[in-house]
């Protein structure tokens, strides 16, 4: 669900998640579910942040 | 006819040079050309001339000699400005004729005021320029100049960078070192447009580098422009008209370390200044750790609200045990009620018994078992 997510795009759906969680009308199964669903957007952009594809490209003119 | 030998007559040239000019020396205002640096014996030659529309109606040989060579080095600190040819500059001269070398002026000194006076004014012209001419990427707001490119967002994680910078220059070293080594691990893909960055021409070549940035078919999150610091820097390509207008309408944020603390730059007014490379990748590295914050300030928020949201499914769950336990026969029964029973099914009412029924009566402890042998029911 997460591969190639912009940052934008992972961190506006990690906060409809917030907003979700943050009404407390939220039942216990659904709960489970969304944290789930967070805790992988998040793993998702620190591995981003640090990922090793790619290098140093120059160009010369 | 006797001739005289050429030696007398330019010794007779030169001494009348001296019976006029000899002490005495001038503040001249004059365009420089010709300009011959020779920096290991501090000696500088070239030309001083004065136009007027396309004909050069004055012209002269001038010298810097070791002495003097230092007012080149201050005019070009302070200046910010190469001392090279088409610039105009106001010195102090002496009229020399040397028997060899024939007329020269020996330049003495260089008002560098009168420069950054003449600068100041080229800026200023420049500036109103373009909030004139760029009125939807240009404005003055509160002593700011607001464009297009500077008001544009940094992405919330800056990762592709395309770096516009010297080959193998400090500014090059110090941008991607302070990247490459950032205490967090973050990793940055970078792009690298070299070319010449400062000079006469450098100002149109990092204009080239603009547009090849634009033609790439990837994105970039923001573009550098980075050199390095030093008294010798040239000041002159960040002040142009075209370069400063084409950073303000630029699409991709631009950010800048072009290394000059006391002044800041036309193109760094439409850009976002940092001064120098380092600051430039910090600001990057920064940006990025800003939005990790962010993203760990959720995870922890979200570990509290699981928890928060467990003990009180817990709590109430606790309640109702409770609840239950206390509403069970057996400790109703131990608090000193009984329970009467008809072939083991409850009689919750004594109108259901009749005279002479076997009941039987449980306590918490055993039971009895009796005959009803008197009703009486309660009126309401």
């Amino acid at each position: 669900m997460t591969t190639n997510l912009s940052y934008t795009e992972a961190f506006a759906a990690l906060e409809a998640i917030v907003e979700q969680i943050e009404d407390d009308s939220i039942q216990l199964d659904q709960l489970a579910e969304k944290v789930k669903q967070a805790n992988d957007l998040i793993q998702y952009c620190e591995a981003k942040l640090r990922s090793i594809e790619g290098d140093l490209k120059r160009i010369k003119t | 006819m006797q001739a005289i030998k050429l030696s007398e007559l330019t010794a007779e040239i030169q001494l009348t040079f001296e019976e006029r000019f000899a002490g005495e020396t001038f503040w001249i205002e004059a365009e420089i050309s010709d300009v011959k640096k020779y920096t290991t014996n501090r000696r500088c030659y070239l030309k001083m001339i004065e136009r007027e529309g396309r004909n050069t109606i004055a012209e002269i040989r001038a010298v810097f000699w070791a002495n003097s060579y230092s007012q080149i080095e201050h005019f070009e600190k302070h200046t910010r400005q190469t001392f090279a040819d088409g610039i105009s500059i106001t010195c102090l001269v002496r009229v020399r004729f040397h028997p060899q070398y024939g007329l020269n002026l020996d330049v003495l000194q260089i008002d560098v005021a009168y420069t950054l006076g003449t600068i100041e004014l080229e800026r200023q012209k420049t500036l109103e320029r373009l909030v004139k001419e760029n009125v939807q990427s240009v404005t003055l707001v509160d002593g700011v100049y607001h464009t297009y490119n500077n008001r544009l967002p940094i992405p919330m994680v800056v990762q592709k960078i395309a770096l516009v910078t010297a080959p193998n220059s400090d500014g090059q070293r110090d941008f991607l070192q302070e990247l490459e080594t950032n205490r967090h691990g973050f990793s940055f893909y970078i792009t690298q447009f070299l070319t010449q960055i400062q000079g006469d021409n450098a100002h149109e070549l990092i204009m080239g580098q603009l547009e090849l940035i634009e033609q790439q078919n990837e994105s970039f999150d923001v573009i550098a422009i980075v050199r390095g610091g030093g008294s010798q820097t040239d000041f002159k390509p960040f002040e142009d008209y075209e370069l400063a207008k084409m950073i303000a309408g630029f699409p991709i944020p631009i950010l800048t370390g072009i290394g000059h603390d006391r002044n800041t730059s036309i193109a760094d007014m439409m850009a976002r200044e940092h001064k120098t490379p380092t600051k430039v990748a910090a600001v990057i590295i920064e940006n990025n750790f800003q939005f990790e914050n962010r993203i760990i300030g959720i995870k922890d928020w979200l570990q509290k609200k699981t928890s928060q949201v467990l003990e009180r499914a817990n709590h109430r769950l606790d309640a109702m045990k409770r609840l239950v336990k206390a509403s069970s026969p057996e400790a109703i029964l131990r608090k000193g009620f009984t329970m009467v029973m008809i072939d083991d099914t409850i009689v919750t009412s004594a109108k259901s018994l009749v005279t002479g029924a076997e009941i039987k009566t449980q306590f918490a402890d055993g039971d009895i078992f009796s005959t009803v042998t008197k009703k009486e029911l309660h009126d309401n």
